[in-house]
């Protein structure tokens, strides 16, 4: 696999764009201790098409976060139902989810979440080592292709340490679309950047989306950034409000 | 990537089922493969500085554990090893004559006579006072052709030590009194011994000499005639190591000037006090100015035995204190570990790690420290085989390198086990949210 290789490449058909990769149905997630109970997010209700590039927006605390997890598979809805590809993953076993999280799903977090000990394209690397009878070869092939698609491919031997905070949520990016995601999940990418950075990370996604057709749910603080994608959802206080 | 799992990912569209993952996902969840080694590997390796602590506890561990175990193996060995002689119904008869009083060889030739005669006595046999299992020994090196033997211990034996300790003869005979007109000391010696002085050629006839034999070389009772070959002896203790021996034909031509008679005697099975009294009595019978005293060698043995297992105990107590230790550190800095590393763990079970999986990362990281420990612990520990350190053959060395290996691995895999399972326990939403 060249550096040019697609890193979509092994879905086989053409998406069907107009399809729900995602849905939510009567969400609810409430946290409970001995002595509080806090309603994280109530009644939510929302699809993610194929293709989408959704942002989604509320004051901190409203549940952005959350309903992020239970999109990503981290975590379990209290009740309600969560579908991806039209299949309700409630009865799925962590192994399942584990794989599905891998297969389907890329990450990406404010804070990058990279392994310091570990060199960029080791870093790259990480969502591959967790996908069974892959080559080296091949891994080390789709890592480099990712950071050459995020235009990191002379950094692929430093280490996180030595990066900017843009360049190190480039490498997070790349990490994200190494394992051939349909979905990227991003948190607050741009939160611990500057506004130039944040803008070329926000560039570097709608680029993504629009090129690569992958769907990406984004949660921001940041309206002007989410005006550029597709949709915007709002939430406060556990509800979507608009 | 496999064929046939090559062909399931592009044929799986993303549309997977839960039978499909199963499928695709059949056990990475529960086995470190090699992508995974490899990667813990360079993870540990690049975090050297950090795991410097834990590598070189684990070193230690493996020194101390193989120190241990090299006692251990060689203690356990040499019990299990025969002694070469039978020291069952063997007792110790001491006979003093007192300070400055002679012991003159008819009345001593009486006293043997009597106390072989007394009923449930089978032999009795003089000998030199460093009898088994007592702390008391005679050493010598000797020479054969320019060849030097190691140090071996140097007995005095009449003609009738064979019937009282009755060492098994691999060669030759026992002495005799048709040795009596020898123009050199006979001597009978232990297998070891005849392999360090003469190696595979014939050893029965041979004469060699000590060591540094100065001017009185030429004495014929300086010239030691080999008349037989018995097995080795471990005559030290039941822990002891075979010990190169010589016994020399004791000739008590002139006895006078003992002060001391040390005399071997093996009595009948189910013999006791009583049969003690009598040969204190027969003692006391021929002279009344001498002095005896009658033990069991088996108790002899059994007291050696105790003071030799102390020093083994205390040592074996100081190295189970010390691993306490260790395995307290080690658990305290996993602990420390896994929540430094929260975030991580969040991070892994995005990428798709299950639970199970983390678990098994961390406990694999600790075997991957451990082996870089236990590494560093035998390059150590092979120097000891290698130099021939305290003249130790080379097998208990490997077995104590390949015991403290296992013993390590053993160790920092229990100590590893609960934090592993703390960390395959954290929410993977939660440790993603902590940073």
């Amino acid at each position: 696999m060249s550096p040019e290789t697609d890193l979509r490449q092994p879905v086989a058909a053409a998406p069907d764009r107009a399809a729900p990769v995602l849905r939510l149905r009567d969400i609810e997630k409430v946290y409970q201790t001995k002595t509080i109970e806090t309603v994280a997010l109530n009644s939510v209700n929302l699809t993610v098409n194929r293709g989408e590039f959704v942002s989604i927006m509320g004051p901190s605390g409203c549940g952005k976060s959350t309903l992020l997890s239970l999109m990503g598979l981290l975590d379990e809805p209290t009740s309600g139902t969560i579908e991806v590809d039209g299949r309700a993953v409630t009865s799925y076993s962590d192994k399942e989810l584990a794989g599905l999280r891998n297969l389907k799903i890329g990450f990406v977090f404010q804070s990058y979440h990279l392994i310091n000990d570990l060199s960029v394209v080791d870093n790259v690397e990480l969502p591959l080592l967790y996908r069974p009878g892959m080559g080296g070869k091949e891994r080390r092939q789709r890592a480099l292709a990712a950071l050459d698609k995020v235009g990191l491919n002379a950094r692929t031997a430093h280490f996180p340490a030595q990066l900017s905070g843009g360049q190190r949520q480039r490498v997070a990016i790349a990490r994200a679309l190494a394992g051939g995601p349909e979905i990227i999940l991003a948190d607050e990418p741009t939160g611990n950047l500057d506004s130039v950075m944040g803008e070329e990370i926000i560039e570097l996604l709608l680029e993504l989306n629009r090129e690569q057709g992958v769907t990406i749910v984004m949660v921001t603080h940041d309206l002007q950034q989410a005006l550029k994608t597709q949709r915007v959802i709002r939430f406060f206080d556990g509800s979507q409000v608009g | 990537m496999k064929n046939e799992e090559l062909s399931m990912y592009h044929a799986l569209n993303f549309h997977l089922s839960s039978t499909d993952l199963q499928f695709f996902i059949p056990h990475s969840s529960f086995l470190i493969q090699f992508p995974m080694l490899r990667h813990l590997f360079t993870l540990i390796w690049n975090r050297k500085r950090a795991n410097l602590l834990l590598i070189s506890e684990v070193f230690f561990s493996f020194v101390v554990l193989f120190g241990v175990g090299a006692v251990l193996i060689t203690t356990a060995k040499n019990y299990l090893a025969p002694h070469g002689f039978n020291y069952e119904q063997v007792w110790r008869l001491e006979v003093r004559a007192g300070q400055n009083l002679k012991m003159p060889r008819a009345e001593l030739d009486d006293v043997l006579r009597q106390v072989k005669a007394l009923p449930g006595v089978r032999t009795v046999a003089l000998t030199s006072g460093n009898t088994p299992f007592i702390f008391n020994t005679n050493n010598s090196v000797f020479e054969y052709q320019g060849k030097k033997s190691p140090q071996a211990n140097v007995y005095d034996a009449d003609d009738h030590y064979v019937e009282a300790m009755q060492p098994h003869l691999r060669e030759g005979r026992w002495f005799a009194p048709a040795d009596d007109g020898s123009n050199h000391r006979p001597v009978v010696i232990s297998q070891d011994l005849r392999e360090s002085l003469f190696g595979n050629g014939p050893a029965l006839g041979k004469i060699f000499t000590w060591e540094n034999p100065g001017k009185g070389a030429s004495k014929p009772e300086d010239e030691f005639l080999v008349m037989g070959v018995v097995d080795p002896v471990r005559m030290e203790s039941d822990f002891s190591a075979p010990i190169p021996s010589v016994w020399k034909r004791l000739i008590p031509y002139d006895t006078t000037h003992w002060e001391t008679a040390n005399v071997l005697v093996r009595v009948a099975p189910g013999s006791g006090g009583e049969l003690q009294e009598k040969i204190a009595r027969t003692v006391a019978g021929v002279t009344r100015q001498w002095t005896s005293q009658v033990r069991v060698m088996d108790d002899e043995r059994l007291h050696r035995r105790r003071y030799t297992l102390v020093p083994v105990v205390g040592l074996c107590i100081m190295g189970l204190f010390l691993i306490i230790n260790v395995a307290l550190g080690l658990f305290g800095v996993l602990w420390y570990n896994i929540s430094q590393r929260r975030a991580e763990i969040g991070l892994r079970r995005a990428m798709g790690a299950t639970g199970a999986g983390i678990g098994w990362q961390f406990l694999g990281e600790m075997m991957v420290v451990t082996t870089f420990g236990v590494l560093l612990g035998m390059l150590l520990a092979a120097q000891f085989p290698l130099l021939n350190a305290f003249d130790l053959p080379a097998q208990p060395y490997l077995l104590a390198i390949a015991a403290a290996a296992g013993a390590v691995y053993a160790i920092t895999a229990l100590c590893a086990w609960q934090p592993s399972r703390l960390a395959a326990r954290i929410h993977p939403a939660v440790a993603l949210r902590e940073e």
